[in-house]
C-alpha cells in the first residue's frame, strides 16, 4: 500500500537542505517573440510561486524560457545569481525540470517509465524507495508494475509528475498539473508537492487557474494579465 | 539464346490497350486518379523514347563527358525528387540529403563498375544503366526514409517536448526516430531480396535474358545489383538522417521549427522568434 500524504521517505530525497541560494530565479526585462513582455520577477528558495494569466498570456512560455528550451527575444534569466546562458543547457534543465501540460508516459507499466526516463537522460534511476516516495507524493494509489496504457488522463498526470519528481529538481516549474484531478486529489497533491519544495528549498513557479488552489498554497501570486496582442 | 525479337510499332502500342484497363479499374473504385494515369504514362513514354535516342547517340559516340553529363543528369533529378517533396526541411538538412545521395550512390557505382564488372568507368554501357538503378533506389528509400522521420517525429511532439523539458538531449531524443526511419527505407529493399527469384524476376534480369544473355550471367548481374542497391539505400538513408537530424537543433539543445516536423523558436535559416538563441 502506498502513502497517501507526504512521505517520510520523500524526506530522503532531499540533498543539500542546508544549502541555500540567494536566489532561486530572477527574471530581468524579459521578452518573448518580441510580443509577450514580462514583468521582472525574483523567486527565492523554497518559495512557491503561482502564475494566473488569461490564456495567450505567455504563463506557458515564460516556463520554458526558464528552463532554456526556448530562448526570449530579449531580457535574461537568472538562476542561482548566473545568468542561464552561463550555463550548460543540459545541466540547467536537469536542475530546472518543467513538467509540462501534456503528461506523456511511454507504452508499459509505471516503473518502465521511471526507468525508461532516467535512460534517456542517462541519469540513475531511482530505488524502489524512492519511487514508492515519488508516487506516494504525487498520489498514485497503484503499484509500479501496473501498465499505463489503461490509466486515466488524471492518473497519468500524477505518474507524469512523479517521474519529474524523481528527477529531484532544484528548481521545479508545474504546467497547469492538476488540471486532469478532481479536487480533493489536487489538494493532497499540491500538498505534497508544496510542502516537499519549502522543506527542500526548492523554488516553485506553478501555472493555474484554480483559484482555490492558489489560495491555499501560493506564498505569492503573480498575474501575467491578458492575452498578448 | 537468341536476342530479343524486334517489336514492330504498330505491335507496341498495343500495350497502352492494358492501360484502359487500369482506367477502368479506377473509375469503377472512384479513384480520381486519371489525369495523373494519362500524365504518367505520357511522360514515362517521351522520357524513355528521349533516353532512348540519348542513350543510343551516347553509345555510338563513347565520350567521358556524355557518360558524367548523363550521370550528374541523374544524381540531380534524384536529389531534386526528394528535396521536392521536403521543401521545408531546412538548408543543412537539404545539404545532407544531397551530398549523402551523391557520395553513397558515386561510391559504390564506382566500386560496382571498377571492382565487380571490372570496366572503364566511363563505359556508358555500364555506368548508365547501373547508375539509373542506383540513384533510382537510392532516391526511393531517401524519400521513404525522410518520410517516415518527419511522420514519426510530427506524431510525438508531445514525448519529445517532456524528454527535452527534463534535460534529455535532443540528440538522445531524435536518434530511435532516425534508427526507425532507416530501418522502414531498407526493409522493402530487404523484402524484395527475400522473394527474388521465386516471387519475380527482376526487371534487370528479365531484361538481358530477353536479350539473350544466359540466366547464369543475367543472375550474377542480378544479385550484383541487389547487393549494390541494399547498400545504396543503407548508406544514402543513413547519412541523409544522421547528418540531416543535427540540424534540428541548436547549440542551446533547442529544437528548431520546421514545417510540421519540430516544435520550437530556435535555429537556422527560418524565422524564428528569437533568433538563433543568445551566445554569451
Amino acid at each position: 500500500m502506498w502513502h497517501n500524504s507526504f512521505p517520510d521517505s520523500l524526506e530522503n530525497m532531499l540533498e543539500n537542505k542546508e544549502e541555500t541560494m540567494k536566489e532561486a530565479l530572477r527574471i530581468s526585462s524579459l521578452a518573448f517573440l518580441d510580443t509577450i513582455f514580462y514583468p521582472d520577477i525574483e523567486v527565492q528558495p523554497g518559495e512557491v510561486v503561482f502564475l494566473l494569466g488569461a490564456s495567450g498570456s505567455g504563463k506557458s512560455s515564460l516556463l520554458r524560457l526558464i528552463n532554456g528550451t526556448i530562448s526570449p527575444s530579449g531580457g535574461s534569466v537568472f538562476y542561482n545569481g548566473k545568468d542561464i546562458l552561463e550555463y550548460d543547457p543540459l545541466h540547467l534543465r536537469s536542475e530546472i525540470i518543467l513538467a509540462g501540460q501534456s503528461a506523456y508516459l511511454f507504452p508499459g507499466t509505471v516503473r518502465e517509465n521511471f526507468l525508461q526516463y532516467h535512460q534517456y537522460r542517462e541519469s540513475v534511476p531511482p530505488d524502489e524507495e524512492t519511487m514508492g516516495a515519488c508516487l506516494a507524493a504525487c498520489r498514485v494509489p497503484f503499484s509500479p508494475d501496473m501498465s499505463c496504457d489503461t490509466l486515466s488522463g488524471g492518473e497519468k498526470q500524477r505518474v507524469f509528475l512523479s517521474v519529474a519528481l524523481s528527477f529531484r529538481p532544484k528548481v521545479f516549474l508545474l504546467d497547469e498539473p492538476t488540471s486532469a484531478l478532481d479536487r480533493p486529489t489536487a489538494e493532497e497533491l499540491m500538498k505534497n508537492l508544496t510542502e516537499y519544495c519549502r522543506s527542500g528549498n526548492i523554488a516553485a513557479v506553478i501555472v493555474s487557474h484554480d483559484r482555490h488552489l492558489i489560495d491555499m498554497f501560493a506564498d505569492r501570486t503573480l498575474d501575467l494579465g491578458g492575452a498578448a496582442s | 539464346m537468341t536476342g530479343a525479337a524486334a517489336i514492330g510499332i504498330q505491335r507496341f502500342l498495343v500495350i497502352y490497350l492494358l492501360l484502359l484497363v487500369v482506367l477502368a479499374l479506377m473509375k469503377r473504385s472512384k479513384i480520381s486518379q486519371t489525369k495523373l494515369l494519362l500524365t504518367a504514362s505520357l511522360r514515362m513514354t517521351v522520357q524513355l523514347v528521349i533516353a532512348g535516342f540519348l542513350l543510343t547517340y551516347i553509345f555510338e559516340n563513347p565520350h567521358p563527358l556524355f557518360t558524367a553529363g548523363y550521370l550528374f543528369a541523374m544524381m540531380g533529378f534524384a536529389i531534386h525528387r526528394v528535396l521536392s517533396k521536403n521543401r521545408d526541411l531546412n538548408t543543412g538538412f537539404k545539404i545532407s540529403i544531397g551530398l549523402s545521395l551523391s557520395f553513397s550512390g558515386l561510391a559504390v557505382l564506382v566500386y560496382f563498375v571498377a571492382a565487380v564488372v571490372n570496366q572503364s568507368l566511363f563505359n556508358p554501357q555500364y555506368v548508365i544503366p547501373l547508375s539509373g538503378m542506383i540513384f533510382g533506389n537510392a532516391m526511393t528509400g531517401v524519400s521513404l526514409g525522410v518520410k517516415s522521420f518527419r511522420e514519426n517525429t510530427a506524431s510525438a511532439k508531445e514525448r519529445m517536448e517532456a524528454l527535452l523539458n527534463f534535460g534529455v538531449s535532443p540528440k538522445n531524443i531524435l536518434l530511435p526516430f532516425v534508427n526507425q526511419a532507416l530501418e522502414t527505407a531498407i526493409l522493402p529493399t530487404l523484402n524484395s531480396m527475400v522473394g527474388m527469384g521465386i516471387v519475380s524476376l527482376p526487371g534487370m534480369m528479365t531484361g538481358q535474358i530477353l536479350s539473350g544473355t544466359l540466366p547464369t550471367t543475367a543472375i550474377l548481374y542480378q544479385i550484383s545489383i541487389m547487393v549494390a542497391i541494399c547498400t545504396v539505400v543503407c548508406l544514402s538513408v543513413f547519412g541523409s538522417l544522421h547528418f540531416g537530424y543535427h540540424t534540428l537543433y541548436n547549440k542551446r539543445s533547442q529544437f528548431c521549427r520546421l514545417g510540421g516536423l519540430l516544435t520550437g523558436t530556435g535555429c537556422g535559416d527560418e524565422k524564428s522568434g528569437s533568433g538563433t538563441g543568445r551566445e554569451k
